[in-house]
């Protein structure tokens, strides 16, 4: 079973650097995977508008007609030309019918929403960033003794990761652009803040003369960028785990820790008997087909656990604990293959994240199975993995839970049936991020979200020994 | 023919035409409407019964518990129909609203299966996962309420299973397991903690 899993995985991991494009409008930011055919890139159609409004595509024989809010446009099979409301336009490359998915040339994307929508598009080519209506987060710099405050006019909640001197802010579903230009700075402190775009995100990378760390204040908008409380603090657990063999590398590793192969080595005393380092699996729940729960009208639950996810990953950097995340992007990941991840990499910890909008704070779950001890070196049945893990993910719970309640958050904790805790052979929880108040946008707020990562992290850098003690 | 006489005939023909197309719009929204209602028609017809004394155990949203309460239904002998009838009222609670725990209009319970005395298999309509909200805790208290009502009035059943139209489905709504079998002593602790 487990084992088993380890040689049929390698190809499961989901790719991060699968090709993107993101699209921010007024109200809704979102993203889209593109599809290389003909050596060209190209995206679906419908998918591109479906977030805009109300959109529906039939197919009439080699004609893919599609009707958006009142406008009706066409296309053919193979045919570099389309029609919308009855003009045509020419594609720079033909337009291609698969099933019943319509799929355009990614560069004539910006020419059919000009025509469709009644405003203005400005398409960054080259980071795959298309802004409707005027949308875009601008930011200013401030460089003080005590650090560097990055102002944006708007909240912003990027995904943050650390190495020695160098941090980096990837903005995905923000519409950050760059001003005209960034001043040059000469401080003891920062020596040096670039802006880029790439892959339908926008990167802001500030280096550093010292270990730096990012905080958030103004209720999202100012980053605040500040020295690291110590130097020690940078490297992972990868380097500084005590239990691992391979922790005398002098050097610090980055922050962001790379999946461990998953198909295994040939099986010696020495693979069995030494314990794997100490990481913590992230899985940030549900991603690209599977939405999770709608949580307003505009908000799902899959780009909540993402941005959580994220969170408690910088959060666990800055305490010198790895992580891995089951997904850093919008993709799809079958839930049994989370676990068969979390089994492969031979993790410590697993945390399911998830978002809801019902109640209040946050809901701790461990799974709905009852304790068992197996023989040591035999199988484990794949239902039930989680048997012999269980009251390490209690014990764990339990220390989350504690940590909550000292950051003034309300907390709950629970068994409960969720897919796929029994099949993970580690320490596993989930957490239920609930808003902090009526408002349930507030799940998705920067502050709050990072006080509970903060209160997670601390809990695994307290439950660590105990998890430890029975690996 | 007149000029004036023409133009009328014209009119009325053009009129007589918008007017069919418009019915035929209407008809077309119409059908589209139908499908799309949920099918409230009775799963079967109910089975006559003396009216018996059951406990339902109600889920409730705020504040995330499930609480025994007495009911009164019609229950057949037969004990997979006598669940069957149980569970219909459970779920006609939720069904209603306001309900302590809403479920969409056509969720319901198809049939109850007992096998081997100690395993009950329940098979619900599609209304029952399709329409049911997402979310752990939700979900949760959905299976909670469910087999802990069907196991405290069926005695000697100890598993339950829950099939969505006739299948196995992977999750209720994206967070609670169904294609594992509940085990009533594990129930029972969730119970405890929801209290």
């Amino acid at each position: 079973m487990v084992a088993v899993l380890l040689f049929v995985l390698p190809a499961s991991a989901p790719s991060a650097e699968q090709k993107q494009l993101s699209i921010y409008g007024p109200r809704v930011s979102y993203s889209l995977p593109v599809s290389e055919r003909n050596g060209q890139d190209y995206v679906a159609l419908l998918e591109a508008l479906e977030p805009l409004g109300s959109v529906s595509a039939s197919v009439e024989g080699q004609k893919w007609k599609l009707r958006f809010k009142k406008l009706e446009a066409e296309f053919r099979r193979n045919s570099p030309v389309g029609k919308i409301a009855g003009q045509k336009f020419g594609l720079p490359a033909p337009f291609l019918l698969e099933g019943d998915r319509g799929l355009v040339p990614l560069r004539v994307l910006p020419t059919i929403l000009g025509l469709m929508l009644p405003t203005r598009t400005d398409y960054h080519e080259a980071g795959r960033r298309l802004f409707l209506g005027g949308a875009g987060t601008r930011f200013t710099t401030d460089l003080r003794e005590a650090g560097l405050s990055l102002n944006f006019s708007a909240p912003v909640n990027p995904q943050i990761s650390t190495e020695p001197g160098k941090l980096k802010m990837t903005f995905t579903r923000d519409p950050v652009v760059s001003n005209a230009s960034i001043p040059r700075l000469e401080n003891p402190l920062v020596s040096s803040v670039t802006f880029s775009e790439n892959n339908g995100r926008a990167e802001l990378v500030v280096l550093g003369r010292t270990p730096l760390l990012a905080k958030f204040a103004a209720a999202g908008k100012t980053i605040e960028i500040v020295p690291a409380p110590g130097e020690a603090r940078q490297s992972t657990a990868l380097t500084t785990a005590p239990s691992t063999p391979a922790s005398a590398a002098p050097t610090p590793a980055p922050a962001t820790v790379e999946v461990p192969p998953i198909v295994p080595a040939p099986p010696t005393v020495q693979s069995l008997t030494v314990k794997p380092p100490f990481v913590v699996m992230l899985d940030a729940g549900h991603g690209g087909d599977d939405r999770g729960a709608l949580l307003s009208e505009t908000l799902e639950e899959k780009a909540v656990t993402l941005a959580f996810a994220r969170r408690l990953r910088s959060e666990l950097q800055n305490r010198g604990i790895g992580s891995v995340m089951s997904r850093d992007a919008d993709v799809t990941v079958p839930v049994e293959q989370r676990a068969a991840m979390a089994d492969a990499a031979r993790v410590a910890i697993f945390v399911s994240v998830h978002a809801a909008s019902q109640g209040r704070g946050v809901r701790v779950y461990t799974a709905m199975i009852n304790s068992l001890t197996s023989k040591p070196g035999g199988f484990l049945p794949w239902d039930t993995v989680q048997a012999d893990y269980v009251l390490s993910s209690r014990a764990l719970a339990d220390v989350v839970k504690a940590e909550l309640g000292k950051h003034e958050i309300p907390n709950s904790e629970l068994a409960a049936p969720l897919k796929p805790l029994n099949n993970v052979a580690a320490a596993a929880i989930a957490i239920e991020v609930a808003p902090s108040g009526e408002d349930v946008a507030s799940v998705n707020a920067g502050v709050y979200q990072q006080r509970i990562a903060a209160a997670l992290a601390e809990a695994i850098v307290v439950g660590r020994s105990r998890v430890e003690a029975q690996r | 023919m007149t000029r004036a006489l023409a133009v009328a005939t014209a009119l009325l023909l053009a009129a007589v035409l918008a007017m069919g197309v418009y019915l035929h719009i209407l008809r077309g929204n119409e059908r589209e409407r139908a499908q799309n209602l949920p099918d409230s028609r009775p799963i079967s017809a109910p089975v006559p019964g003396p009216p018996s004394h059951v406990i339902l155990y109600l889920a409730y949203d705020d504040p995330g518990a499930v609480r025994a309460r007495d009911a009164t239904v019609p229950l057949p002998a037969d004990p997979a129909q006598r669940g069957r009838e149980i569970l219909h009222a459970l779920l006609g609670e939720y069904v209603k609203r306001p309900s302590s725990h809403e479920l969409p209009a056509g969720a319901d319970v198809k049939d109850v299966f007992l096998v081997n005395g100690n395993t009950a298999v329940v098979d619900t309509t599609p209304a029952f996962a399709e329409g049911h909200r997402s979310g752990i805790l939700v979900e949760t208290l959905t299976v909670a309420s469910l087999v802990k009502t069907l196991t405290a009035n069926l005695p000697g059943v100890t598993r339950v299973k829950i099939l969505v139209d006739g299948k196995e489905r992977e999750t209720l709504a994206g967070h609670a397991d169904l294609e594992c079998f509940y085990d009533v002593v594990a129930v029972e602790q969730l119970l405890q903690q929801l209290q």
